[in-house]
């Protein structure tokens, strides 16, 4: 459909032409791309941050604690997205829960301040001023680690899980520390799952619409929003497909250039198990 | 779609509908009184209604598209006419809803419920009533306390109004002005609200939102703090419809549920459930005064009179409009 | 096994208190909208921005709202049957993957992650462009008329669960299965005594993963109902424009209590069986 072309309200003509893709290459729409690459990557990075620790503390927690923590991360995806969103919003936004929590902080803040006397220097601010969280490119890189940390999570987990601790064991008897033990032997074992992890959260992310939508703010419009601009009110379906294959093809260009560093990388250090 | 007849039930109807747009006991009482079983099945805009019918009716009866979008839908040959000498009650509609601009005749759309954009807002923060656009689209004095809406269409339509021009000009020239317009004041603007401007307003996030006037009349009602104006230039007036699909099932009885609509106990009902302007005289006779004379409901006459509704332009204008937005919020 | 082997070797990282830390604060920040949510089920207002007071009338309204039962009693009717086709369709997809190299094997792998990659609504448009296409029925008959949002729901969740059960795959030994084929197994039992086994966690998380991919689609599934199959999402997001009621709130809180009852039992039943293995 992206090579046809839009002819009446709702006739397409096939035509294989490639006017949709020319059009597609102009500035607008090329800033917005590279706008939602770097808060894909940014959210991609910070939802590996935090799944690393957590899938560690799991995989070494007993059974029993082990499968109330899997849960417990997965019992929030069964809300729906939409709901979820919406609480967020009530915990960020200027009056908030947590500029609310803040606010009253610096009340009791202040008056311990004015038990002592010491309230007319204004150490801490004439005033509350409440930490806009909300509707700005922040909110929106935190809505999306907030929704996709659990998938990457899950797969880091799985391979994790399937570590051999003898090996860790060893290489702490031959002297490795933390730090040696978590690059050289952790990180190029589960890989693999972090891979996977990078897909289930860098793509989605890419394409996402909702969460920028609702979280962000005049400035955060991502190329999911002008896809689903160009299915919805401008009734631009081929132009919509033509910007989502342009999406495929970035996806699978950054895929095939890691394929091609874990060639080299196996190539490079050929006892690796990666 | 063809296999759609095997699956024919006489006495059902499957309507289309937003949330929450009809009274509570609507229903049932069409039940009781016809004999019908409705079936409801919702969206949540315009344009999702327009995609879903567009590839053909995967079974629906009735649907509530907007003005613009009944106009574009018969040109796109969606819809059904409807057959006046079947719905016995017309004669209930206020007569100036008889031959709208997107409708001449009212041949494939009956009018449901009416309304104003406007701006909705926080009478204990404003320094002024914001009568006027201006302090919307050309003031930095609530910066950052300024949301507007997410839809192209409207966002621009009102930044024309504000500019002096029609909402509906096809001239490239006034959407240039208007998108400059709109790049300058992006930094003062908080937030383009997808419908939710309310929202922002009751939590206080902002003090001036964009908003249908039946958004904001339900937060009037919860919270005495906040207000409804339609600005002195003139703003959209927004008209949703009753209308058939092509290729309907239950034809009859989407004529039927469309003459049980019009009734005027049943258009009272469902004003007073949904709180919007019904353009059903007779209903409206019925209604009380509190609901009668509310301006979040009713905007004064001369204010009406400055407003447009939104008509199709063509694909050439859609497509000026959208690119116009696309720039608007990359910039 | 591990726990086994936990005997022997001391290595413990849960007693590295930042690592308790992370996971501690992850915890409460996933779960403070979901707390935040529960509150507001109980409060006396039509929406969700200021606390009017406690009420538990929103409750008793959902259980007369006949229409959300009919929504929820869908949401799970797709979500159990689509999971396990898809979960069934992922894991074969994987040991094929993994197992075999047949001709533009490398292809396949990339067309697998088509449904991740394409955005959804450009989906979901092509979901119903095909079904049109296609003349697919429009059933009215209950379970059949939800026939196009399962098949729709199959086709996007299934890669998920192959690239799961893919990366816990890569790290069984192919030497295994030809070490059981030697000892007599046949595929069959190849794949239920080795394979499946092995993957197990990876299944078990990939069919909750599934899941809820299932339950909480909102626009796929938009695209492809027709009039007699409303789902939860469908619903709820259809609320945007009148202010999503508390209702939902209240429906989503009695969903995480009854996933909350349920694994509890769960985990009770599981761990009891353990003792008694161990015996």
């Amino acid at each position: 459909m992206s090579y046809g072309q839009k002819v009446d309200i709702i006739d397409i003509d096939y035509s294989w032409g490639l006017a949709n893709y020319v059009r597609a290459i102009d500035g607008v729409y090329l800033v917005t791309l590279f706008k939602s690459v770097v808060i894909s990557i940014i959210t991609t990075a910070l939802c590996l941050l935090i799944a690393i620790p957590v899938a560690f503390y799991i995989s070494f927690s007993s059974t029993k604690i082990k499968s109330i923590l899997l849960v417990s991360i997965l019992l929030p995806l069964w809300t729906n997205l939409l709901i979820r969103t919406y609480s967020l919003i009530a915990i960020l936004r200027t009056k908030g829960h947590v500029n609310n929590t803040l606010e009253s902080l610096w009340e009791s803040a202040n008056h311990v301040l004015n038990f002592f006397r010491l309230a007319s220097y204004n150490f801490i601010g004439e005033s509350f001023i409440p930490l806009s969280l909300m509707h700005n490119n922040f909110s929106v890189i935190l809505g999306l680690c907030y929704i996709y940390v659990p998938f990457v999570i899950i797969p880091i987990y799985l391979v994790l899980e399937k570590i051999d601790r003898n090996m860790l064991e060893a290489a702490y008897d031959l002297g490795a520390n933390h730090k040696i033990v978590f690059f050289k032997i952790i990180i190029p074992n589960i890989s693999v799952g972090i891979t996977s992890g990078i897909i289930l959260v860098f793509i989605p992310c890419l394409g996402s619409f909702i969460i920028p939508e609702l979280l962000g703010g005049a400035d955060s419009q991502m190329i999911g929003n002008i896809i689903e601009r160009q299915f919805k009110s401008a009734n631009d379906w081929p132009f919509g497909s033509a910007l989502s294959f342009i999406l495929i093809y970035i996806t699978i260009i950054i895929l095939g250039v890691r394929y091609v560093y874990s060639k080299l990388y196996s190539r490079l250090y050929p006892g690796n198990i990666s | 779609m063809p296999l759609n007849s095997l699956a024919k039930n006489h006495n059902e109807l499957n309507f289309y509908n937003w949330d929450d747009y009809i009274g509570e006991n609507t229903l049932s009482d069409f039940a009781n009184s016809e004999g019908v079983k409705t079936n409801i099945d919702f969206f949540a805009d315009n344009d999702e209604l327009f995609s879903k019918l567009r590839e053909g009716n995967p079974g629906y009866d009735i649907i509530v598209p907007s003005d613009i979008y009944v106009e574009k839908m018969v040109k796109a040959g969606m819809l059904e006419r409807i057959n006046q000498d079947k719905i016995l009650n017309m004669g209930n509609i206020d007569e100036k809803f008889l031959n709208p601009v997107f409708d001449p005749n009212r041949d494939y759309s009956i009018p449901y419920m009416w309304g104003t954009i406007g701006i909705g807002y926080d009478k204990k923060r404003v320094h002024t009533d914001p009568d006027s656009w201006s302090h919307m689209y050309d003031s930095k004095v609530y910066s950052g306390n300024i949301s507007l809406l997410s839809e192209a269409t409207d966002v621009i339509a009102c930044a024309l109004k504000y500019l002096g021009y029609s909402a509906n000009t096809k001239n490239a020239k006034e959407y240039k002005e208007a998108e400059e317009l709109l790049i300058a004041q992006k930094k003062h603007i908080k937030v383009f609200a997808e419908d939710n401007g309310q929202d922002l307003l009751a939590s206080g996030d902002v003090i001036l939102a964009q908003e249908y006037n039946g958004d904001i009349a339900q937060v009037m009602l919860e919270d005495d703090n906040i207000s409804y104006i339609v600005p002195k230039e003139g703003s959209i007036i927004w008209e949703d419809c009753l209308c058939i699909p092509k290729d309907a099932p239950h034809r009859d009885n989407a004529h039927k549920f469309i003459n049980f609509i019009l009734r005027a106990d049943i258009g009272a009902e469902l004003a007073d459930y949904i709180q919007y302007a019904t353009p059903n005289r007779a209903a409206r006779e019925l209604m009380d005064d509190n609901y009668k004379s509310n301006p979040a409901i009713f905007p004064p006459d001369e204010t009406v009179r400055l407003c447009e509704n939104m008509l199709y332009q063509g694909e050439e204008v859609s497509r000026m409009i959208q690119d116009t937005w696309t720039r608007v919020l990359a910039s | 096994m591990s726990a086994r082997m936990r005997h022997f070797t001391p290595i413990n990282y849960t007693k590295n208190s930042a690592l308790k830390l992370i996971t501690l604060v992850f915890l409460i920040i996933l779960y403070l909208p979901i707390i935040n949510l529960i509150v507001f089920s109980f409060n006396d207002s039509k929406r969700n921005i200021v606390w009017r007071g406690f009420t538990s009338k929103y409750y008793e309204k959902l259980f007369e709202n006949e229409m959300l039962f009919v929504a929820f009693s869908n949401s799970i009717t797709i979500a159990i049957i689509s999971t396990i086709i898809s979960t069934f369709l992922g894991l074969t997809t994987a040991i094929a993957l993994w197992k075999f190299n047949f001709y533009l094997k490398k292809y396949y792998d990339i067309a697998l992650l088509f449904p991740i990659i394409i955005p959804e609504i450009c989906m979901g448009i092509s979901m119903l462009v095909f079904f049109s296409y296609i003349s697919w029925p429009n059933f009215q008959l209950w379970p059949l008329s939800l026939s196009s949002i399962i098949i729709a729901h199959v086709s996007f969740i299934f890669p998920f669960v192959a690239i799961i059960i893919r990366a816990r795959l890569s790290m069984l030994n192919s030497e295994i299965l030809e070490a059981g084929q030697d000892l007599g197994a046949n595929r069959y039992q190849v794949v239920r005594k080795i394979i499946v086994p092995f993957v197990n966690p990876a299944l078990v998380a990939s069919f909750l993963l599934a899941f809820t991919l299932s339950l909480d689609d909102f626009v796929v599934t938009f695209f492809t109902s027709g009039p007699n199959s409303v789902t939860l999402p469908v619903k709820i997001y259809s609320m945007v424009r009148f202010g999503v009621s508390p209702e939902i709130n209240a429906i989503s809180t009695l969903l995480i209590l009854i996933i909350i009852i349920c694994t509890y039992f769960a985990i009770k039943f599981l761990s009891k069986s353990n003792r008694e293995l161990m015996k």
